[in-house]
């Protein structure tokens, strides 16, 4: 608790912005945002590492705002640092972050960033412009929040999304929480997902500052579940529309397009819905789990 | 042994607490798996409204959008919808203040027409709150749909607010029928409140109107009911309100209010029965002015002027009344004349201005200041040089107030 108390004072020390929704948790994912660009700046490796997880994930958008477009870049803080040391020794950052949004849940958090300024090439001076819009996932352990994902080079068009591949053990793990669903069983849906995994609700939009965080972990997950399942049956047609493993086999983006709907033990209304769902896995201990999940992203072609 | 005791009440509590939340659950439920006013829905509803203040909490946040999230999440908007709508409904019926705020929230264009409507009504029925009125005029004031503004404007009828009277009124003249059946409806719902705008509309002999008699007949019959409820607001609004609609009906059940707990409910009650041409109120009132009681008294003044100012039912007694016997009648009568602007009484009055009471004599000064008609400037001018000090300063007041002719 000290240590809280000591980074928000460090916090509000440094922090110059004000925003009227400013809470002491926006205050202090500001910080640990900060402290990355920080990093950056000053070429300190050390820094730069201390804002992000263990279990850090970076996703490419490749200019897109289509999560089918997103490639899987980096898997775990230790293949970070490598690529970091690199990018620090070649590369001298001159770049300012606004924070245009920031949403928090419980432990998790999100926030999107618009980085801005100049990447200088420390030997040859070749300057690099960039404005570059970032999404960024975030949990809090012991006081302090950490990124555990990226998405960098979004876009605010949907480029042509990459055509992926279907990998089977992804698929298993898809078609096991649908039968979970179906079958109403909340103890199988919930040991598909990692404990601090993030739900959010898409609004059938690209945009993920619009996205809403609806689910903190699966505690919250397990107690929606055991409130929902006894009332409705689902029956969910899922296609996978495309997988994406990472070239380590740690991560793992999938894109389903379904059919949802659900009966009710009450009434005789049945209500129905076509989405698409972006999820992210993520291998613990040789066994996928579900780390995020993007319910309603953009519109059904 | 205590502690056993204590531990079976508290079981019997937990379980009672156990049960309430499970039944609101289970409505709930139901509310959210059938369409909205269909026989199951509504009966989710008015289970609801049943239960009452211990469901209102839940009801409340139901409203909100950002409820239906983490452990109540829900996918499908149509389910946010029946649950909005019905805990509207619910709320609406069980009236707890609190509901106000959160409901204003959910009546913009955000939110589809049914949830719209549910929450102005139960703004409505909730009753008078500020912000609850400033609510229903926005919608009243800008939406471009006429059944919201139709509903903003009884919802504001309902609160005792007539900004939206006009808005009542064209619906019931105009050709859409099912405006028209909504502005009936909730002339039949707003009770007291409608009445003084029934009563205008059924004197303009306009489209409706053996509709507008019938809604005003159940409106009569449930107001005569209202005048034996516990509140003495809620029974002198419906005695007002029955004087108002003048139904011969109702004049057994206002007689018996005449000897009500409350003054207020009685003198309402008087004035809605001496509104009516009733004997019965009219003698009350007359009785009152002369009554040593000087609340009553004023009481009675008070009554006799709305009487004489919406009815003109008590204008040849009042007259009569100032060659009573009683100077405290004489008096009480001046008053009244004044305050009602009886140019009929101006003769009687100048008489009055010799009266041998100080009393009635700058009663009847200031009346004929009211009335303000420069033939009084004689009587008025004599009354500059009179004995009491009090009726001179009034007598040039009231001369202050005339006419130049």
């Amino acid at each position: 608790m000290t240590r809280l108390f000591a980074a928000l004072f460090v916090a509000l020390l440094f922090y110059t912005g004000t925003d009227a929704a400013e809470t002491p948790e926006t205050i202090l994912i500001r910080q640990t945002l900060g402290t990355d660009l920080s990093g950056h700046r000053r070429g300190d490796a050390d820094l730069v590492l201390s804002s992000y997880d263990t279990y850090f994930v970076s996703y490419d958008a490749h200019g897109s705002s289509d999560p089918r477009a997103w490639t899987i870049t980096i898997e775990g803080r230790d293949s970070f640092a490598e690529q970091l040391k690199t990018d620090l020794q070649k590369n001298r950052y001159e770049t300012e972050r606004t924070i245009p949004s920031i949403q928090v849940r419980a432990d998790v958090a999100t926030a999107t960033t618009l980085d801005s300024g100049q990447i200088v090439d420390r030997q040859s001076g070749a300057v690099r412009t960039i404005y570059e819009k970032r999404f960024w996932t975030l949990f809090k352990s012991e006081d302090r929040w950490r990124a555990t994902a990226v998405v960098t080079e979004l876009g605010d068009t949907p480029a042509a999304a990459k055509k992926g591949s279907n990998d089977s053990e992804i698929s298993a793990v898809l078609e096991r929480e649908k039968q979970g669903r179906e079958a109403g069983d909340a103890a199988a849906i919930s040991s598909l997902f990692a404990e601090h995994f993030s739900g959010y609700r898409g609004k059938n939009s690209l945009n993920p500052a619009a996205w809403q965080l609806i689910f903190s972990g699966t505690e919250e997950l397990e107690k929606h579940l055991a409130k929902r399942l006894p009332h409705v049956t689902y029956r969910i047609n899922r296609q996978i529309v495309q997988t994406h493993v990472g070239a380590r086999g740690n991560e793992a983006i999938a894109i389903t397009r379904e059919d949802v709907s659900i009966q009710h033990a009450r009434g005789e209304v049945q209500h129905e819905m076509d989405r698409y769902v972006m999820w992210t896995l993520s291998k613990r201990d040789g066994a996928w789990k579900i780390s995020n999940m993007l319910y309603n992203f953009g519109q059904p072609d | 042994m205590r502690a056993s005791i204590a531990a079976f009440f508290f079981a019997v509590f937990a379980a009672a607490c156990s049960t309430t939340e499970q039944q609101i659950t289970e409505q709930v439920e139901q509310m959210a798996a059938n369409p909205i006013e269909s026989a199951a829905w509504q009966q989710a509803v008015d289970a609801l409204a049943v239960i009452g203040r211990p469901a209102a909490r839940q009801l409340i946040a139901q409203l909100n959008p950002d409820y239906y999230v983490g452990e109540n999440y829900r996918e499908f908007r149509d389910e946010q919808e029946k649950l909005r709508t019905g805990s509207a409904r619910a709320l609406g019926r069980i009236k707890p203040r609190g509901a106000t705020g959160p409901l204003k929230d959910r009546i913009t264009t955000a939110y589809t027409d049914a949830e719209r409507i549910a929450g102005i009504w139960a703004i409505g029925e909730i009753g008078f709150v500020q912000a609850g009125v400033d609510a229903l005029k926005a919608q009243l004031a800008n939406d471009a749909n006429p059944t919201i503004r139709l509903h903003a404007a009884i919802g504001l009828l309902k609160m005792d607010d007539a900004s939206g009277d006009e808005e009542i009124a064209q619906a019931l003249a105009g050709p859409d029928q099912a405006l028209a059946q909504i502005a009936l409806a909730g002339l039949g719902e707003a009770k007291h409140f409608g009445v003084p705008l029934m009563a205008r509309l059924a004197q303009t002999n306009g489209a409706r109107q053996s509709d507008l008699k019938q809604i005003m007949a159940q409106v009569g019959q449930g107001l005569v009911v209202q005048l034996d409820a516990e509140d003495p607001e809620m029974r002198r609004r419906a005695a007002l309100a029955l004087g108002q609609l003048g139904a011969d009906s109702s004049v057994d059940a206002l007689n018996a209010k005449l000897s009500d707990d409350s003054n207020q409910v009685r003198f309402s009650t008087a004035a809605a029965l001496a509104n009516m041409g009733q004997k019965s109120g009219i003698d009350f009132l007359f009785d009152a002015i002369r009554d040593t009681d000087p609340i009553l008294r004023t009481n009675a003044v008070k009554f006799l002027a709305e009487v004489q100012k919406s009815s003109g039912a008590v204008e040849t007694q009042l007259i009569a009344a100032l060659k009573s016997e009683d100077a405290l009648s004489r008096a009480g009568a001046a008053q009244v004349l004044g305050q009602a602007k009886v140019e009929a009484a101006i003769a009687a009055l100048e008489q009055a201005t010799t009266d041998a009471e100080a009393e009635v004599r700058a009663n009847a000064a200031i009346a004929l200041g009211h009335i303000g008609q420069s033939t009084s400037r004689p009587q008025l001018e004599a009354l500059l040089r009179d004995s009491d000090v009090t009726v001179a300063y009034y007598a040039e007041w009231a001369l202050n107030q005339l006419g130049n002719g």
